[in-house]
C-alpha cells in the first residue's frame, strides 16, 4: 500500500513528488511517456510569468502571484538555470496604450509591481527597441526557465529522497477501494491512500472516474520556433505586444520574443483546439502564423536594430505542446467533494509552469493536515549537478578535464555537450533511456545541426552505459527506434 | 603558450591539401586539428566512387581518396593531432583546443587555415511540419549509420530534397534492400549532380517529383507516412495536389551549411549568400593571416575541387608566413550579376598571380548562355556555357592584368 501515487510526472506531477519527498511517506509517480517531462509542460513558452493578468481572485491568480515569488529560491536550491529578464509589453499607438493601463490596473489588483512607461523610460530599460513603440507596461518580475530542466530537477530531487518512478506506465482506471483507491495499469495494479491526479491534458478522465463532480479537458495546441543562439546577445527582456487583435485570438497573452535561459530565442506562440490530447506535430498554419507576425512585427523588436529583417533562416526547430484547457476556465484544484483523498491538480494551463510549485504546496497540505507524517531527518533539498561545459569558464575546463578526461570529448559540436556530461545524464537518478532523454538532460542535438552530428554518437553511448543493442535505442521510446535492422541482412534479421 | 606558424583546423580532405602544400613550399612548423579519431573527414563514410578524376586521373572511392590525402601528409610527417576539437580562434590568432591527453590547451599562431566543412541543413531550418516521430533523418547522418556503424535506418524511404548525398543514398538504400518509394524537389531541377541522377535514380527505376514537397509527416513512434505536394512558382503547396506516401523514414537532402561558428567568434566577416568566409583571391579572410577553404568556405560539388582548393589555402598560407601581406592593399570587390549566387572570391587583389580563378553556383538552370564578367559595369569577359545548373559548380578563369583595369568593381552574371 502506498501512501500516495502520483499520475503524470510533468511540471505538477514533479513539484508533487518533491512536496512529499520531505516526509516519511511511500510515493510512486506513475508516468504513462518514457521519461519524465514528456507531455504538456515539454513544449510552452518556458516564462515564469508575473501574474499581472489572470483574473484577480481566481486560482490562476493566486497560485501565479504566489509560485513565481518562490522561482528564485526553488531554481538555486535545484540548480536550475533561472533568469527574470522582466516582461516589456509594448504599443505601438493610443488605444494599445490605453489596454496597457488596464493591464497595469490589473497587475495593482493581484499585487505585481508593473510600471507604465513611454517610449523615453522604455528605452533606458531596452535600448534597442523599435522605432514605432510609443510605450509599454514593463513587468520586472517576468522570468525565464527551462521547464524541462526544472521538471528533471524536481524528479531527480524527489528519487533522491526515496520517491519511486515508474515511466512508460499508463494508468489505466482508479476506482475506490478498501483503504483508498485501486490504481491499475497494464502490468500491474497498486493500492494508495491518496492519489494526487497531475494528468495534464488527461486529468478529466481520472476525475470523471472517480466523481460526479465532472468536468472536461479542451486541448490547445501552441506552437514556437527557436532562433539560433548567435541573436540572443541583441535583447534580454521578453517582448510582447498588448493582447489585443493578435493572431492566435484571445487564447493566450499574444506572440512573444522569449530569451530562453539556455541563449537561444523563442518565438510564439499561437493557439488552437486539437482533438488530440497528446498533439504536439507542428502544423504549417501555425508556424506560418509566427513566421508572417514577425516578418510584420520585426521592426518593434530590440534585435532589429542590428538586424533589419526578420531572418527566417535563423530557425533552427520548431515545437508544439498541447494544454490542458478546463471547461471551468481556471485551476480545478483539491478533493472533490464525493472523492475524498483523491486530489486534483487539473487544467493546469499557462500560468501553469510558474504556479505549479505553490499548488503543489497546498495540495500537499491536504495530506499533511490529515495524515502527519513525520519530515525525513535526512531530507536533501538540492542536487548534485556539474556546471555544464557550455558555460564553464577556461579555467573551469581544465579542470574538469584534468578531473574527467572524458570532458575532453566534444559530443554535440553545436551546443558543446561533452562526452562527460552524457554519460552522467544517464547514471543519474531518473536517468536517461533515450536519444531525446539525453538531449532534454544535456542539449545534446539541440543546436543548429540538431542532432546530425552527434545523434549516432549519443546512441552509442546509451548502448555502452545500458547495456544495449543499438537497435532497442529509441528516440522517446516506445516504437520511436532509430535503427531497424543491421545491415546487410535484407530480412532484417536482429543483431547476434 | 604553444607557438606554431600554420594551424590547419579540420584534417578532412581541404585541410591536409593546405598542410602538404604548406610543407612543400617549406614551412616546417605546421599542425592540423582534428575533431574525429580519424583523418579524411567526411570522405570516411563515402563508399561510393567518383572521386579523384581530377587530382588522380582515377575513379576512387571517398575511402580510397581520403587515404590517400592522409598517406601523403604523413609521409610529410606533418602533425595531425586527432580528437582534437578546436573551441575558439581569437581575433589575435590564438587556437583553443582540447583533448583527452593534453586536456585543454592554447596555440599562438601566425597563420590559420579554416578547413571545417559544413553540416546538413535539418528538418527544423526547413520547418517541415507535422508529427515529431523517428524517422526524419538527414542524408549524411544515415550514410554514417549505414557505412560506419552497420545499421539501416529504415526499410522504406522517402527522400526529400535531391542533393547529392541523399541521391547516393538512394542507390545504396536499394543495394541494402531497402525500397525508396521517391524522391521530392521543391525545384524544378535537382540540385546534385547530373551523373548522380542518372547513376543513382534511374539505373534503379527510383521516381523523382520535381517541383514538389513535403508539407506533413505522420506517425506515431516513428515515421507511418509523409504528404507530397506540388509547389506553385512561389514554392508554395497547390491545394488539391497532395498525396500520403507510406514509409518508415523521410530522408532529407537538402543542402549544406559552411560551419563557420569558429570564424564568426573570431569575429571574420561571413558572406549571407554562401555562409561562408568573405575572402580574397588568396582565400584570406578578413582577418590577415586566416585563410578559409573547402566546404566551409563554399559548398563544393566535387572533392577534387575541395582539394585543390585546400592546395591554394595552404600554397597561400606559406606566401604569407614568408612575407605578410600589406594589410589594407587595394582590392576591387567581386558582386554577383544576374544568375549568379555567391561568387568566390569576393574580392580581387591588385597584385599576386597572373590569373584568378572565380566558382559561384547558377540561381537558376540555364542552357546555351553565357557567363559575363562586367568590369565597372561594361561587360568584358565572355564565357559560352552549354549548360548551368545550380548542383554543379561554374567555374572561369581570368587574367589579373585584365581584371586589373576595374577601377571600382567586378560583376559575375549570366545572359541568356
Amino acid at each position: 500500500m502506498w501512501d500516495a501515487i502520483i499520475i503524470g510526472a510533468g511540471i505538477s506531477g514533479c513539484s508533487m513528488a518533491r512536496e512529499l519527498a520531505r516526509y516519511q511517506l511511500n510515493v510512486l509517480v506513475l508516468e504513462k511517456g518514457h521519461d519524465v517531462c514528456a507531455g504538456t509542460t515539454k513544449g510552452n513558452s518556458a516564462t515564469v510569468h508575473a501574474g499581472y493578468d489572470p483574473e484577480p481572485g481566481s486560482n490562476k491568480a493566486i497560485y501565479n502571484v504566489r509560485g513565481n515569488r518562490m522561482y528564485p529560491a526553488l531554481c538555486e536550491e535545484l540548480k536550475v538555470p533561472f533568469t527574470k529578464n522582466g516582461m516589456i509589453i509594448f504599443a505601438i499607438n493610443d488605444e494599445q496604450m490605453e489596454e496597457v493601463h488596464k493591464l497595469h490596473a490589473m497587475g495593482n489588483r493581484n499585487g505585481v509591481t508593473t510600471k507604465v512607461c513611454d517610449r523615453a523610460a522604455l528605452l533606458e530599460i531596452e535600448p534597442d527597441m523599435g522605432e514605432g513603440v510609443i510605450g509599454g507596461l514593463w513587468v520586472p518580475d517576468s522570468g525565464m526557465v527551462c521547464p524541462y530542466n526544472l521538471v528533471i530537477a524536481l524528479a531527480e530531487n524527489a528519487a533522491r529522497n526515496g520517491v519511486e518512478f515508474r515511466t512508460s506506465t499508463e494508468v489505466l482506471n482508479v476506482e475506490k477501494a478498501e483503504g483508498g483507491w485501486l490504481v491499475k495499469t497494464p502490468t500491474e495494479d497498486f493500492r494508495a491512500k491518496y492519489v494526487f491526479n497531475c494528468a495534464g491534458t488527461y486529468a478529466d478522465k481520472f476525475n470523471n472516474m472517480v466523481s460526479k463532480d465532472t468536468f472536461r479537458i479542451i486541448p490547445r495546441e501552441g506552437q514556437h520556433l527557436i532562433l539560433d543562439r548567435d541573436l540572443a546577445k541583441y535583447t534580454k527582456a521578453t517582448i510582447c505586444q498588448t493582447p489585443e487583435n493578435l493572431p492566435g485570438g484571445g487564447h493566450t497573452k499574444g506572440m512573444g520574443l522569449m530569451p530562453s535561459v539556455d541563449g537561444t530565442i523563442i518565438l510564439g506562440c499561437n493557439a488552437d483546439q486539437v482533438e488530440d490530447p497528446d498533439f504536439s506535430d507542428n502544423t504549417r498554419e501555425g508556424m506560418d502564423k509566427i513566421l508572417d507576425y514577425f516578418d510584420v512585427k520585426w521592426k518593434y523588436m530590440p534585435i532589429s536594430k542590428h538586424i533589419p529583417k526578420f531572418p527566417r533562416d535563423a530557425v533552427i526547430t520548431a515545437y508544439g505542446g498541447s494544454r490542458a484547457h478546463p471547461d471551468r476556465d481556471d485551476f480545478i484544484l483539491g478533493e472533490p467533494e464525493d472523492a475524498p483523498c483523491f486530489i486534483n491538480l487539473a487544467g493546469i494551463e499557462s500560468p501553469g509552469v510558474t504556479a505549479a510549485p505553490a499548488i503543489a504546496e497546498d495540495m500537499a497540505n491536504i495530506l499533511l493536515d490529515r495524515e502527519h507524517p513525520a519530515p525525513k531527518a535526512d531530507y536533501k533539498p538540492g542536487r548534485e549537478l556539474k556546471e555544464p561545459f557550455r558555460t564553464m569558464t577556461t579555467e573551469e575546463r581544465r579542470a574538469a578535464i584534468q578531473a574527467d578526461p572524458d570532458y575532453a570529448k566534444i559530443v554535440c559540436r553545436c551546443e558543446q555537450v561533452t562526452e562527460a556530461e552524457i554519460r552522467d545524464a544517464i547514471r543519474r537518478p531518473v536517468g536517461a533511456r533515450s536519444v531525446s532523454a539525453v538531449k532534454m538532460r544535456t542539449r545534446a542535438g539541440m543546436g543548429r545541426c540538431q542532432g546530425g552530428f552527434c545523434s549516432s554518437k549519443v546512441l552509442q553511448i546509451l548502448c555502452e552505459e545500458l547495456h544495449l543493442d543499438p537497435l532497442e535505442i529509441t528516440q522517446s521510446g516506445g516504437h520511436s527506434n532509430i535503427l531497424v535492422a543491421k545491415a546487410c541482412e535484407p530480412d532484417g534479421g536482429k543483431h547476434s | 603558450m604553444m607557438k606554431t606558424d600554420l594551424v590547419v583546423i579540420g584534417g578532412g580532405s581541404a585541410g591536409l591539401s593546405a598542410a602538404i602544400e604548406a610543407r612543400k613550399q617549406g614551412i616546417e612548423d605546421i599542425v592540423v586539428l582534428e575533431r574525429s579519431p580519424y583523418l579524411g573527414g567526411i570522405l570516411r563514410q563515402c563508399i561510393h566512387n567518383g572521386f579523384g578524376v581530377h587530382k588522380y586521373k582515377e575513379d576512387l572511392t571517398g575511402v580510397e581518396f581520403a587515404k590517400r590525402v592522409a598517406d601523403e601528409a604523413l609521409a610529410l610527417n606533418i602533425p595531425c593531432i586527432q580528437n582534437t576539437f578546436a573551441l575558439d580562434i581569437s581575433p589575435e590568432k590564438v587556437v583553443t583546443a582540447m583533448n583527452p591527453e593534453q586536456g585543454l590547451f592554447e596555440i599562438q599562431a601566425k597563420a590559420i587555415v579554416l578547413a571545417m566543412g559544413c553540416r546538413e541543413r535539418s528538418r527544423g531550418a526547413l520547418m517541415i511540419p507535422g508529427a515529431r516521430c523517428a524517422g526524419v533523418i538527414t542524408a549524411g547522418t544515415a550514410q554514417r549509420y549505414l557505412n560506419l556503424e552497420g545499421y539501416l535506418p529504415g526499410k522504406r524511404i522517402v527522400i526529400l530534397g535531391s542533393g547529392d548525398i541523399g541521391l547516393i543514398m538512394a542507390r545504396q538504400f536499394v543495394v541494402e534492400s531497402a525500397k525508396v518509394e521517391r524522391v521530392v524537389e521543391i525545384m524544378p531541377y535537382s540540385s546534385g549532380l547530373a551523373r548522380n541522377i542518372s547513376q543513382c535514380l534511374e539505373d534503379f527505376d527510383i521516381p523523382i517529383s520535381y517541383n514538389s514537397t513535403v508539407i506533413n509527416i505522420k506517425g506515431r513512434g516513428r515515421v507511418e507516412a509523409v504528404t507530397v505536394a506540388q509547389v506553385d512558382e512561389s514554392r508554395r503547396p497547390i491545394p488539391g495536389t497532395e498525396f500520403d506516401i507510406p514509409c518508415d523514414t523521410l530522408l532529407i537532402s537538402a543542402g549544406l551549411i559552411p560551419e563557420n561558428e569558429l570564424a564568426k567568434a573570431a569575429g571574420i566577416q561571413l558572406s549571407d549568400i554562401t555562409k561562408g568566409a568573405v575572402v580574397d583571391d588568396n582565400l584570406m579572410t578578413t582577418l590577415p593571416g586566416v585563410f578559409s577553404c573547402g566546404n566551409v568556405l563554399h559548398v563544393h560539388d566535387l572533392v577534387d575541387h575541395v582539394s585543390a582548393e585546400g592546395t591554394k589555402a595552404g600554397a597561400n598560407a606559406a606566401d604569407y608566413l614568408k612575407a605578410p601581406l600589406e594589410i589594407g592593399a587595394a582590392k576591387i570587390p567581386v558582386e554577383d550579376g544576374f544568375g549568379v549566387n555567391g561568387a568566390v572570391p569576393q574580392f580581387v587583389c591588385r597584385e599576386g598571380e597572373p590569373t584568378v580563378e572565380f566558382m559561384f553556383r547558377p540561381r537558376n538552370k540555364f542552357r546555351n548562355c553565357t557567363v559575363c564578367v562586367d568590369l565597372d559595369g561594361v561587360c568584358t569577359k565572355r564565357f559560352k556555357k552549354l549548360v548551368l545548373t545550380p548542383g554543379e559548380m561554374c567555374s572561369v578563369v581570368l587574367p589579373r592584368a585584365l581584371l586589373n583595369t576595374a577601377r571600382d568593381k567586378i560583376t559575375m552574371r549570366v545572359e541568356v
